[in-house]
């Protein structure tokens, strides 16, 4: 993983220059203007907007507010999902900035889980990095941590410190020096062109023959119509990945 | 006030496959559906057991169905059901049974399951419209419950006021670590906000369960087997014939 640290680091560090607009039809006392904010791609809408909220509740009345969610292009955003996701998936064909709407009210309940505090954000993460852990290492590496570890991942996720973070995420990111890889690959493939939100699947890193598998293998395994045929070079499915120890 | 239900206790956790393997033709049996030979409860065994959970319930008219994924070989199990909750049947503290208060509509009023057919009763009782899903995790390789429940006007019921129609007896427990028990989550198929028991503990509540079935030499469908310890938690309660129909299976 050293010789990937810049790598790392970019993953890390990458935002997305985003303008939020208030909904036209919420009730405010004085026009809203504007924000703009650049997000973290590797983080979640609801960890990242406090100002945001902030910046729209000041000309609103208290009993014109209730839980905020966002939205963009008629989509509401889903916070669960890390918000580089949201934007590749979404509006990465568009100009910048990510133009998002600002709700609060009619909370889409059919559309959007709940996001009742921090708390429910750091279960979200956590239960991520568990479920990664065990396709990687039948949750041994997770299981052995102590809380405390388990805190520093999340405040260094919070806090965008990303020393802080790997100091821990490293430990789940390796895997015995006799074995060529994890268990099994934690990964997610999502698409705007499918029913089911994503498609996530048993895949081990190496294959029976000991050769090493390639994304390309992974591919054409679980999602082979994202994969031009042999020897056509049409619409390159482009994949962003991030290196954390999460599934996306 | 009945006391938590304890969950029997996990037990060390010999290498099932090894385990399993000495076993008696009954349990062999079903385990040769895993795919691979480290996989304790693969995919085939879980559509197998739900297969054979599903031919039960349609002898006995209960409602659960298997819906499968197009252009797949993946599917779930889901059952739809309703609950009429009268404020005349609420339990009081110092019962020491753990007393049934929601009555499964169709037993209670005699009405059809076909939903635009069930009207709220009186103004002091609710319809609530539960929905079951019980889908496979190939991350920790256990089955897991995903439900919703809703008004008949399709308002849907927030956490909390699923935790007030918990069962007294489970309510103490999942009050510990609600976070760790139910949380809301997409579901994984059909992109929806539901509720999910979390699977992560599945494993130290079934092995022991599965481990006493081989001791005994007598045959248990894991999906029934789970279902009747985990659904009772959220309002699902299997009738006693699926146990004698999984001891008859195979």
């Amino acid at each position: 993983m050293t010789d990937d640290k810049d790598v790392l680091r970019d993953v890390w560090f990458g935002r997305i220059p985003t303008c939020f607009t208030l909904y036209q039809d919420e009730i405010t006392e004085r026009e809203a203007e504007p924000y703009y904010l650049l997000l973290p791609r590797v983080s979640y809408l609801t960890l990242v907007t406090d100002k945001v909220k902030k910046h729209f509740q000041k000309v609103m009345r208290q009993e014109d507010i209730s839980e905020i969610w966002f939205e963009y292009e008629g989509t509401p955003l889903k916070w669960h999902y890390p918000i580089g996701l949201l934007f590749d998936l979404l509006a990465s064909s568009s100009a910048l900035p990510w133009n998002i709407t600002v709700h609060f009210k009619s909370f889409p309940e059919k559309d959007l889980l709940h996001c009742p505090s921090k708390d429910a954000i750091e279960a979200h993460f956590m239960s991520c990095v568990k479920e990664a852990d065990a396709l990687k290492h039948k949750s041994q590496v997770i299981n052995e941590m102590q809380k405390k570890d388990h805190k520093q991942l999340w405040m260094g996720l919070q806090n965008d410190r990303f020393d802080q973070f790997w100091a821990i995420n490293r430990k789940l990111m390796e895997y015995p020096a006799e074995e060529n890889g994890f268990r099994y690959i934690p990964f997610r493939i999502y698409q705007t062109t499918t029913e089911r939100p994503f498609i996530q699947k048993l895949f081990r890193p190496v294959a029976a023959d000991g050769q090493l598998h390639t994304l390309g293998d992974l591919l054409k395994d679980v999602c082979p119509s994202a994969v031009a045929p042999e020897g056509r070079e049409q619409n390159e499915p482009r994949l962003k990945t991030d290196s954390r120890s999460e599934q996306e | 006030m009945g006391t938590s239900p304890r969950l029997p206790s996990p037990m060390p956790v010999a290498p099932p496959a090894l385990g399993w393997a000495t076993g008696s033709g009954a349990e062999r049996s079903w385990l040769s559906f895993s795919m691979e030979e480290d996989e304790f409860f693969g995919e085939k065994t879980f559509q197998h057991c739900c297969a054979e959970f599903i031919r039960h319930s349609q002898q006995i008219g209960d409602g659960w169905e298997w819906r499968t994924l197009k252009d797949s070989s993946e599917g779930y199990m889901c059952k739809t059901h309703f609950q009429i909750k009268p404020e005349t049947l609420m339990s009081h503290s110092g019962a020491s049974a753990c007393v049934q208060t929601c009555l499964p509509i169709e037993e209670a009023l005699e009405l059809p399951l076909d939903d635009s057919e069930v009207t709220e009763t009186t103004t002091g009782s609710q319809v609530i419209k539960y929905e079951y899903h019980v889908l496979y995790s190939c991350s920790y390789q256990v089955p897991v419950l995903y439900f919703r429940a809703s008004f008949l006007d399709g308002r849907p019921l927030a956490l909390k006021d699923i935790w007030e129609r918990i069962h007294e007896c489970y309510k103490t427990r999942l009050l510990q670590e609600p976070w760790d028990t139910i949380t809301q989550q997409e579901h994984p198929i059909l992109g929806q906000p539901f509720f999910v028991l979390h699977p992560c503990k599945t494993d130290e509540f079934m092995t022991p369960v599965l481990k006493n079935s081989q001791k005994i030499n007598r045959s248990v469908n894991y999906i029934t087997s789970w279902l009747s310890v985990v659904g009772p938690v959220v309002g699902l309660n299997l009738p006693l014939s699926y146990a004698r129909a999984a001891s008859e299976d195979e």
